[in-house]
């Protein structure tokens, strides 16, 4: 088991601790007796602050549970999982919720945006239901930077893919929460609009300082991260820093050769 | 088969999302089901009833009443006891007996407490005869000997608390009876409320037909092997002479009776059904939504049926047996809800003191094929519409990454007919309140409200749009994101918030139609009574029983002090012929003169006060106006069982009222000169005015005066209002009461479209909550989704109803329903209540949407 250590490339992150979430022996077991399926085993994690993460590993490695323990989705077994101080795992669902609506921000895969509502109105939603004005001109900066200034009235349904991912990022950076959460956020575009999103993803961490995780099984999406965390089985088996796309496609390969064979 | 078996796999899969469809057609089908089920067990047990109370053969006399429409003088009709002898010497008989029989009787205890039914039925006196061995039995006690000994029927004696030695008075029109109860005696069939005593024969000759020798009715019992109809014609043989007498089988009396009782059970049969149809019509949007919604769910699903190779057809029927399945599971289970709701409606009748017994419940075969055709033929119509939509489906739709398709916008073809309809029933309600004649009004009244309904319902999704905005604007919007989310929803897909706000629109506009038209009524009878009304009080048969006023309570009233004067009012028969020689049937007013200070009428020609002369009359204007009369003019008044008179015509009152319309007053001074004293009838009511300043005083005296009577009462002007008002009002509480069935259907449509949204938004649901909408945020953001359906559909259905209401009323302004009044109170009621009804259709759907896996809800599979 490996404990990943913390390096934070930017500074400003005034104050606080360099670690933005930390997971202690985070175990995530389903069902119990002869059909007991262990999804996290004793994971330990830091995810340092300003920094891009990307979460790798194969189907059903535990990926996608281990981001949703962290962003307060999901309960675990055992273990503890903290929010810069604050302790999320036995919180209740009404702390929890409003924990995600002020200090998290979410990209999902699809299904990002309410259809009722214009790009603008999704985008400031979190803040909306958290009844707080949004900071104009911090808006206008995300707007301007994922490139949305002339598509804020359009619903979801008028945006293409890549534009409908965009104005969930904008909606994940508008509320600048501590940490922002992807679960391949670029699964379901093609590879033009992905980099487009990505880059966004990786300017928002170098100019802005933001903190994200991301899940993703494609090498080419972790290598715009800085550092990748491997998962296999419910553990966190490697992690690569400042990667490569091929560096991680090989490394991918490694363990998959390494499966077979053992 | 595979067609079938998805079908049917389907249907199981979805059992959830069809259960509120599958109530709301349990509900109708219970509800037709209840009233055939109670109607024909009333039948069966009145059928029961009269055949077991007729003899073989019954004569009785021929009396007026049987041949014209008029009113009974109250007095009994008598055959002379020489005729039980005549019928009995005929061929055939066994037995022949004289029986007595009043219906004209009420039966008092020793507190003056009326045994008489509280549900309309008779209060029945007579002798004990061999007859009512047929259907009675004495259970305790004997048969009643002498003029001071009574026999009660077990049901009244159980209702009061009546033991034998208890003392009975019964008044009749020739006195009063004062007896012992001597003997309890027990129905054998099912008696539904009759109060029945019995005297023995000489006894109730004397008090009740006032003679010693006559009877009301023969009972004639054949021997046997002799038929009815033969044992009819041999007692018609022995008579001779059978004008005077009527001869009825056993069968044709009860026929007889059944017709009376008949027309009554019909009127409430097809009410009630009238309702059952209108929860069918709103379970009809609430099926149509449903199916809407679960094809529109199962798009990707049904695109991929159709790539692999299924024909619209297949696709199309597969939504189909779908809701054949439906309808027959909510049928199947309506109808057998349908005979509880019967034995149900039959224990509320035994609470309210009509006697029905589960014994005689009727199930005819009829029943459950009505019940199941019903409920099986209008679901599948009713999904007939999302099945073609299904069947429209390309199989495209499997390829594509589209959630839930949008609804697309209310098409402009639908707007502009819709916009026709409601025009064209806009301009019809119009007609209605111009028109000159109320026949030709009432149809334009008729088309207009069913133009505007439909016209409403198809412009339903646009007025949503509109509506719904409006809404928000003056509600939704404090409440923040969370109103403005719940706005969107209401919103997203008009044509389902259409047609489930149309669903409640329909009962509500219903209620508000029949509440302006009940408080106009109100309003304008209270309006006319202030207006015409100088009487201080009125002493009519309590209850609404038709009794006429005996004598022995007009006396009572007579001596009662600080009355400046005390008006009869009786009925009384003629056959009028105009001068120009057509004759009718009419029902005369005789009243006393200071009737005219009683009830003030307006009069087109002459003086009322002359009409009060010696042999002088009054008519109505249309009856002059029919008959080209004058002031002046002769008319010949051929009184039933008196003379015939000429009376001269002195006034001609307008007709324009609603009190005593078309009345032709005569006095009592002239009826009692060409009608003897035995056939005058009774006062039908009586009218007094107190002397000044001493109004209370003589109210409380004339109650104390009609003690002895409870079988009147007396009320003074503001009773009287206060009873009207009473009335319409129980009579309008009646109607929303089985108007609340197509509401609660329609209540169980909201229910259902929040349901199957929720679960068509779960993904939606899990966004905004993993995005941190609190689960206090979410149950609000539905509640007020529904709220604002609610009070969508009842906006529309108030408006609707108030505006079919006015028309109503300004067309029954030709009747005397001068004054329109929109009950406020109850509008503004009904409308907060809808808000209210919104808010608990959500409870569950919010509950549930509260509970949701925020993880599944967003899992990408």
């Amino acid at each position: 088991m490996t404990t990943a250590v913390t390096i934070p490339r930017h500074g400003g992150t005034g104050g606080r601790t360099a670690v933005a979430a930390r997971a202690r022996q985070v175990v995530k077991a389903y069902g119990a007796g002869e059909t007991r399926v262990v999804a996290l085993d004793h994971v330990d994690v830091d995810i340092a602050r300003g920094q891009f993460t990307a979460i790798m590993g194969p189907s059903g490695s535990g990926k996608s549970t281990l981001m949703h323990c962290l962003a307060g989705l999901d309960t675990v077994t055992s273990g503890q999982i903290h929010l810069d101080e604050t302790e999320i795992t036995g919180l209740k669902d009404k702390k929890l919720t409003q924990l995600r609506r002020d200090r998290i921000g979410f990209i999902f895969q699809a299904f990002n945006l309410l259809p009722t509502l214009n790009a603008l109105e999704n985008i400031t939603l979190p803040m909306d239901i958290a009844g707080r004005k949004p900071d104009a001109a911090w808006l206008r900066q995300v707007v301007e930077t994922v490139g949305l200034a002339e598509r804020l009235k359009h619903r979801p349904t008028e945006l293409s893919g890549g534009q409908q991912q965009r104005v969930a990022v904008a909606r994940a950076l508008a509320a600048r929460p501590e940490i922002i959460f992807g679960d391949e956020p670029t699964g379901n575009l093609d590879s033009r609009a992905g980099a487009e999103v990505l880059s966004f993803l990786r300017r928002s961490v170098d100019e802005l300082g933001q903190t994200i995780v991301m899940v993703t099984h494609d090498p080419v999406a972790a290598s715009y991260a800085d550092r990748v965390l491997y998962l296999a089985d419910g553990r966190i088996v490697d992690e690569m820093l400042s990667p490569t796309a091929d560096q991680v496609l090989d490394r991918m390969k490694d363990f998959d050769s390494r499966g077979r064979t053992s | 088969m595979t067609v079938w078996k998805t079908s049917r796999r389907n249907f199981f899969a979805h059992k959830g999302r069809m259960a509120l469809s599958a109530v709301a057609v349990l509900l109708s089908v219970a509800f037709v089901c209840g009233t055939l089920v109670f109607t024909d067990t009333m039948n069966t047990t009145f059928d029961k009833l009269f055949a077991a109370t007729s003899a073989d053969v019954t004569v009785s006399p021929r009396s007026p009443e049987d041949n014209d429409r008029l009113p009974g003088n109250g007095k009994p009709v008598t055959l002379p006891a020489s005729a039980v002898e005549q019928v009995g010497k005929a061929t055939g008989v066994k037995d022949a007996e004289g029986a007595v029989n009043s219906m004209s009787v009420t039966v008092v205890d020793s507190h003056n407490k009326n045994m008489g039914s509280t549900t309309g039925a008779p209060t029945i006196a007579g002798n004990w005869t061999k007859n009512e061995l047929r259907s009675m039995e004495i259970t305790s006690g004997h048969a009643p000997r002498g003029p001071t000994e009574v026999m009660v029927d077990a049901d009244t004696a159980d209702k009061h608390d009546l033991k034998i030695g208890d003392e009975l008075r019964t008044i009749a029109a020739t006195g009063d009876i004062n007896a012992k109860i001597s003997g309890i005696a027990t129905f054998k069939v099912t008696n539904p409320g009759a109060a029945i005593v019995y005297f023995d024969t000489v006894t109730a000759q004397t008090k009740l037909l006032g003679r010693p020798d006559v009877f009301s009715l023969i009972s004639v019992t054949a021997e046997s092997g002799v038929t009815d109809a033969q044992l009819k014609r041999n007692v018609a043989t022995a008579l001779g002479d059978t004008s005077a007498y009527k001869l009825q089988t056993q069968k044709e009396a009860a026929d007889a009776n059944k017709d009376s009782m008949g027309s009554f059970l019909d009127v409430m049969k097809y009410a009630m059904l009238g309702f059952a149809g209108i929860a069918f019509l709103v379970g009809i949007f609430l099926i149509v939504n449903t199916f809407s919604m679960l094809v529109a769910q199962r798009t990707r699903e049904i695109g991929l049926m159709r790539a692999i190779g299924s024909s619209r057809k297949q696709v199309n029927r597969s939504v189909l047996i779908e809701a054949l399945f439906l309808g027959i599971v909510g049928s199947v289970l309506g109808v057998g809800a349908g005979v509880g709701l019967a034995v149900g409606l039959m224990k509320l009748m035994g609470a309210m003191g009509m006697d029905l017994s589960t014994k005689d419940l009727t199930v005819a075969w009829t029943t459950p094929v009505v019940g199941l055709a019903l409920g099986i033929v209008v679901t599948v119509v009713a999904a007939y519409i999302p099945a073609r939509r299904a069947g429209k489906i390309s199989p495209m739709a499997a390829l594509r990454d589209a959630g839930t398709p949008a609804d697309g916008r209310a098409g402009r073809v639908r707007a502009a007919i819709g916009l026709v309809l409601t025009l064209a029933g806009g301009a019809a309600l119009l007609a209605a309140t111009r028109a000159d004649k109320s026949s030709e009004g009432s149809l334009f009244l008729g088309v207009g409200v069913v133009l505007t309904l439909i016209g409403f319902i198809v412009i339903g999704p646009l007025l949503a749009g509109f509506v719904v905005r409006v809404l928000s604007a003056l509600m939704l919007r404090m409440f923040g994101p969370v109103g403005r989310l719940a706005e969107r929803n209401a919103l997203r897909n008009p044509r389902r918030t259409g047609a489930t706000g149309a669903a409640l629109m329909i009962g509500l506009a219903l209620v508000a139609c029949l509440s302006v038209v009940g408080s106009s009524m109100v309003a304008s009878a209270t309006e006319e009574l202030d207006k015409s009304v100088g009487a201080d009080f009125i002493v009519e048969p309590a209850g609404g029983n038709p009794t006429l006023l005996v004598d022995q309570a007009v006396k009572s009233l007579e001596s009662v002090p600080d009355i400046e004067h005390l008006t009869g009012y009786k009925v009384v028969g003629a056959g009028l012929t105009a001068p120009d020689g057509t004759t009718e049937n009419k029902a005369l007013a005789a009243v006393d003169p200071t009737y005219q200070e009683d009830v003030r009428r307006e009069t087109v020609a002459g003086k009322l006060a002359d009409a009060y002369d010696k042999d002088a009359m009054s008519v109505g204007d249309t009856y002059a106006t029919k008959h080209h009369l004058k002031v002046g003019d002769r008319l010949t008044v051929a009184f039933k069982g008196g003379e015939t008179a000429k009376l001269r015509l002195a006034a001609i009152t307008s007709d324009d009222v609603n009190i005593d319309k078309g009345a032709m007053y005569i006095n009592i001074a002239t009826a009692a000169q060409y009608v003897p004293a035995d056939s005058l009838p009774e006062n039908m009511m009586m009218f007094a005015k107190a002397e000044d300043g001493k109004e209370k005083e003589a109210y409380a005296a004339l109650k104390d005066a009609l003690v002895k009577y409870p079988q009147y009462e007396v009320k003074n002007q503001a009773d009287f209002k206060q009873q009207l008002k009473d009335q319409i009002g129980q009579l309008l509480n009646i109607v929303y009461g089985l108007l609340a069935l197509a509401i609660i259907v329609a209540v169980l449509g909201v229910v259902n479209t929040l349901a199957l949204s929720v679960v068509e938004r779960t993904r939606e649901i899990g966004l905004m909550r993993a995005i941190g909408l609190s689960r206090r945020q979410l149950r609000r953001m539905i509640r007020l989704e529904s709220v604002v359906i609610a009070v969508f559909g009842a906006l529309l259905g108030l408006g609707l109803g108030m505006g079919w209401g006015t028309a109503a009323q300004k067309l029954l302004a030709l009747e005397g329903l001068g004054v329109l009044e929109i009950p406020w109170p109850t509008i503004l009621t009904v409308f907060v209540a809808s808000a209210f009804v919104g808010l608990f259709a959500a409870l569950v759907p919010a509950f549930r949407a509260g509970r949701m896996n925020v993880l599944n809800a967003i899992a990408t599979d």
